[in-house]
């Protein structure tokens, strides 16, 4: 039961062949087999939001996800988001209005709103902090990166001169 | 004193440093760093609160697949000393504790055993099969019944529970209590919380057997003095233990002192000559890392018609938890001393009293004194709504004005260049005082309950050395720096802080930029590493931007003198006089205005390293310097907050409609990082006040061991916080820095309470005790409404007969 799995997945547009224990959580494949440390394991019960990742372009918790349920499946993580060396929209906002603190929590508030605002393009305050709500920050407030976010969703709809 | 505008570096508002790593997911957090062939730690946890060991059975974890061993206290006991916490204050009995149990288990979570296994999912299987036969005891979970003549002693080699007790008094309380119009008591009860960092604690040992050196990766906010610990309680010299610390994912006073795990861990790398690994998990975080608050405070204040607070006393009773890793009376200590801040009180007493019980220990959480301001401005309140006055008027009767600066506080404390008064009202006019009690009222008419708090706040920033020598406090408030120009004119710093998450490497760097004369960008702050920092105190309190800042500062100047010194060697005048570093070019002083000599640092620095015959007489090779710096006894910043909420009557729902903060915390090194903190410290104070709560059930179990459980404010709770900046340099300091980041925590439970309470006055019933969740309120409101609302209702009702 426990004997290791072969399984494939694409990592951040790369396809992995790997074995892993059928009991081993994404986050921990992730961050060990694959050396993608950038994804945070908070509290290891679904809460805190910290190791989301997208997983087929959707929003989800690696700590909640065992790595074997990926056979076939694309994962997207922090790692990809910026092109070389150029943050994408998101990150830069996050950068300019001060939205982060001690980047523990920040790959999974960027993964989140990677999903979300490509979906929507233009919220709201309100908007944003419902979304938000399932990251914990304990550092910032989140008044920061409620305001970096909303400057990104400008950004992405208007371009960088906006 | 400089004024604000004559920097050049320091107040600019630049972008952080770490932001890119921490963005990119490139971050280097302990849990990230690779050991090839490290064990992995997991602790065997008690789940009792109170239970005798009578035995701990190992073979079924030991013979497990991947397990390297199994160890328990007696093991610990033969590689490592035990904590001995005897300083000299009087009232404070002497503690001791082994590195893990022996005997018995003093609360839920106690370790009481290690599993080392090659990986983390066989060390945590392996650790449920150690077996561990338990008599349980009666578990103490209240500071009342733990002072209970017969309950049940925490701590065996002490005579009962009350680990420390002080009390002081200054003036004449019965005086003045007979002089008074009224004596107003009021209560408030600060509840149990835990810090719960994002990353939770854990560390990765490393002994090099052949060196006989360890290597200690772990996040920590003091290095140093950690590794002062790690090698006195392993029995080592300090020559022999280097601590690093990697990316820190918050700490807030979490990660300072040396746990029984992380010793246990290094204990262990040393014994099996390989390295050993650990990460708690967050159920260990919240049950078993280290807890703070659980404060309950009663005031007397003797009080003139007029609000005029004659005279004070404090009653204070804390509930330590089960082990101490401070000495105990180390946080109650300082509310007590600082109490009657911003007020102008003479005649003030206390009574302390730190009490064991059955609860994880408690330790120093982000503004150590936070009930600090509400039990001062709650009481302020509780008069003003006693004499039926408004409180702020009740503030300015009482407040601390710029002409009675310096003002000793009773306890000796001596505050200057303060602004409580100023801060007050412009957090006042922001509001519109009278507009909003005009608001208050037509809303109460319409049934719903606005209500107004003020908090004004004053906030113990950076400890000198003095002070700890007044407190009898083992320890040092100074800071150490080195500034070291390289060859190439780039420069390189050093300082004995860590950061865990503030922004440190932008704000430090622009301090040494100021007191050099270079761009921020040519300067890099080294942070973290023993072997590299200078012995510093590490960062604890709001000593971050003063000791650390003003040590950087004032060390970055002595390596320009230096420079300065050999430039004019270079440029063949007498002295440095005429003299200085402008943007890392050396200027002279020529025709009433500063041109550039055409000399850079770098040319200096070259000269310095690589043509030492050339340098002038009395001159040493090299650019390299180090400097101390103790600050003064004790910093203070000051803040008033102002908060409009509103309550719902029918679910005890409370919105907060208006946030605001004006804050005098002095020179700033960098307004982006201070605002971070401000906003961050007012969210992380009212997610306390509002939420967060670490709960014990009668047995000793702790019911609040996830994060469903212990809630944290998201950013539907977190309000948009208006931050006031007034501020005023210190004259005292380098560049007039005061420090701050813990005030917000002070004056948000202080503030939402004392709003709260107004809302509430109509009602006529008070909060004593936080967390103001919707449960708690309602059942207030339930309160009166089974006894005064019916009543009102009735009086109502008779006069409207007798009408």
């Amino acid at each position: 039961m426990t004997a290791p799995v072969e399984i494939s997945l694409v990592v951040n547009g790369e396809t992995r062949e790997i074995r892993v224990p059928p009991r081993k959580l994404l986050s921990d494949v992730l961050r060990e087999d694959l050396h993608l440390t950038g994804t945070h394991v908070g509290c290891e019960h679904g809460i805190c939001g910290a190791c989301t990742v997208l997983i087929d372009g959707e929003p989800a918790r690696s700590c909640l996800t065992f790595a074997v349920q990926m056979e076939g499946h694309e994962v997207t993580t922090i790692e990809s988001v910026a092109t070389g060396d150029a943050f994408g929209p998101l990150q830069q906002a996050l950068h300019e209005e001060h939205g982060l603190q001690c980047g523990f929590c920040t790959a999974g508030i960027v993964m989140t709103f990677e999903a979300y605002l490509r979906e929507n393009p233009d919220p709201d305050e309100a908007e944003v902090r419902e979304v938000l709500s399932g990251n914990i920050c304990r550092c910032t407030g989140y008044q920061s990166i409620v305001a970096a976010i909303l400057k990104a969703a400008r950004v992405i709809r208007e371009g960088p001169s906006a | 004193m400089t004024a604000k505008n004559d920097f050049r570096y320091i107040g600019q508002p630049l972008p952080r440093r770490e932001d890119r790593r921490f963005l990119i997911g490139k971050g280097r957090y302990l849990d990230d760093i690779a050991m090839p062939g490290a064990l992995h730690a997991c602790f065997v946890r008690s789940p009792h609160g109170h239970a005798r060991i009578l035995s701990v059975d190992c073979a079924a974890a030991r013979a497990m697949p991947g397990v390297a061993g199994v160890f328990v206290g007696e093991d610990l006991a033969c590689w490592t000393t035990s904590l001995r916490l005897a300083p000299p204050i009087e009232g404070l009995h002497p503690v001791e504790m082994t590195t893990l149990p022996i005997d018995k288990v003093r609360f839920h979570g106690d370790p009481v055993a290690v599993v080392l296994a090659e990986d983390r999912y066989v060390a945590e299987d392996a650790a449920e099969r150690v077996e561990v036969e338990y008599e349980p005891i009666d578990s103490v979970v209240d500071t009342d019944s733990a002072l209970r003549p017969d309950a049940p002693k925490v701590d065996e080699a002490l005579s009962g529970n009350l680990v420390s007790h002080q009390f002081f008094s200054a003036g004449d309380i019965a005086a003045r209590s007979a002089e008074a119009e009224r004596i107003v008591e009021a209560r408030f009860d600060l509840h149990r919380h835990t810090h719960s960092p994002m990353e939770t604690r854990g560390c990765l040992a490393d002994w090099d057997a052949g060196r006989e050196h360890l290597t200690m990766h772990i996040g920590t906010q003091a290095p140093h003095p950690l590794r002062g610990q790690l090698a006195g309680r392993l029995r080592m010299r300090e020559t022999q233990v280097t601590v690093i610390s990697p990316d820190i994912g918050g700490a807030f006073g979490q990660k300072i002192a040396l746990y029984r795990e992380e010793l246990a861990v290094a204990a262990l790398s040393r014994h099996l000559a390989r390295p050993v690994r650990w990460r708690e998990d967050r159920m260990e975080n919240l049950t078993s890392a280290s807890h703070a608050r659980e404060t309950h405070c009663v005031t007397r204040a003797s009080v003139r018609a007029d609000g005029r607070i004659l005279g004070l006393e404090l009653e204070l009773t804390e509930d330590f938890g089960a082990y101490c890793f401070y000495p105990a009376n180390y946080m109650a200590r300082v509310i007590a001393m600082i109490l009657t801040g911003p007020y102008r009180i003479n005649d003030y007493a206390f009574d302390v009293k730190v009490v064991l019980t059955n609860k994880c220990g408690n330790g120093p959480m982000r503004a150590p004194m936070a009930i600090t301001s509400w039990v001062m401005d709650g009481t302020i309140d509780a008069v003003a709504s006693d004499l039926g006055l408004e409180p702020l008027e009740v503030r300015r009767v009482n407040a601390l004005r710029a002409e009675d600066l310096p003002f000793a506080m009773p306890t000796g404390e001596v505050l200057e260049d303060v602004t409580p008064l100023e801060t007050l009202e412009a957090a006042a006019a922001a509001i519109d005082v009278p507009a909003f009690r005009q608001r208050q009222e037509e809303a109460r008419q319409a049934g719903r309950l606005l209500g107004l708090g003020f908090c004004t706040v004053i906030e113990s920033t950076t400890y000198g050395s003095q002070f700890y020598k007044a407190a009898g406090i083992p320890g040092s408030g100074h800071e150490a720096a080195w500034v070291r120009i390289e060859p190439s004119g780039v420069v390189n710093a050093s300082v004995g802080l860590m950061g865990s998450g503030q922004g440190y490497e932008t704000p430090l760097a622009q301090a040494v930029a100021e007191g050099l004369g270079v761009p921020t960008e040519s300067v890099i702050v080294h942070m973290g590493h023993t072997d590299i920092a200078p012995y510093g105190m590490g960062s604890r309190g709001g000593r971050g931007a003063t000791a650390g800042g003003g040590t950087l500062y004032l060390c970055a100047q002595k390596a320009r003198d230096k420079a300065l010194a050999i430039a004019a060697g270079m440029l063949n005048v007498n002295d440095a006089q005429g003299l200085r570093i402008h943007d890392g070019r050396i200027e002279q002083y020529l025709d009433a205005e500063w041109q550039h000599s055409g000399l850079t640092l770098s040319d200096v620095a070259r000269r310095a390293y690589l043509d030492p015959t050339a340098l002038p007489e009395g001159i040493t090779p090299g650019l390299d310097v180090s400097l101390t710096y103790d600050p003064p006894p004790m910093t203070y910043s000051n803040a008033t907050h102002a908060c409009e909420v509103e309550i719902d009557p029918a679910t005890g729902r409370l919105s907060i409609a208006r946030y605001i903060v004006a804050e005098d915390c002095g020179t700033v090194l960098n307004p982006v990082v201070v605002k971070g903190q401000q906003q961050g410290a007012v969210a992380m104070g009212l997610s306390g006040a509002l939420m967060e709560e670490v709960v014990y059930d009668s047995a000793g179990q702790n019911i609040s061991a996830t994060f469903a459980d212990y809630l944290i404010a998201s950013a539907c709770e977190v309000p948009q916080i208006e931050i006031l900046p007034m501020h005023t340099p210190n004259r005292r300091t380098p560049v007039g820095i005061k420090g701050m980041a813990e005030g917000g925590i002070m004056g948000s439970i202080g503030v939402i309470a004392n709003a709260v309470n107004d809302a509430l006055i109509p009602i006529g019933v008070r909060v004593e005790q936080l967390p103001l969740t919707p449960q708690r309120i309602r059942a207030l409101l339930r309160a009166a409404e089974c006894t005064d609302f019916r009543r009102t209702i009735s009086e109502t009702r008779m006069k409207t007969h007798d009408g």
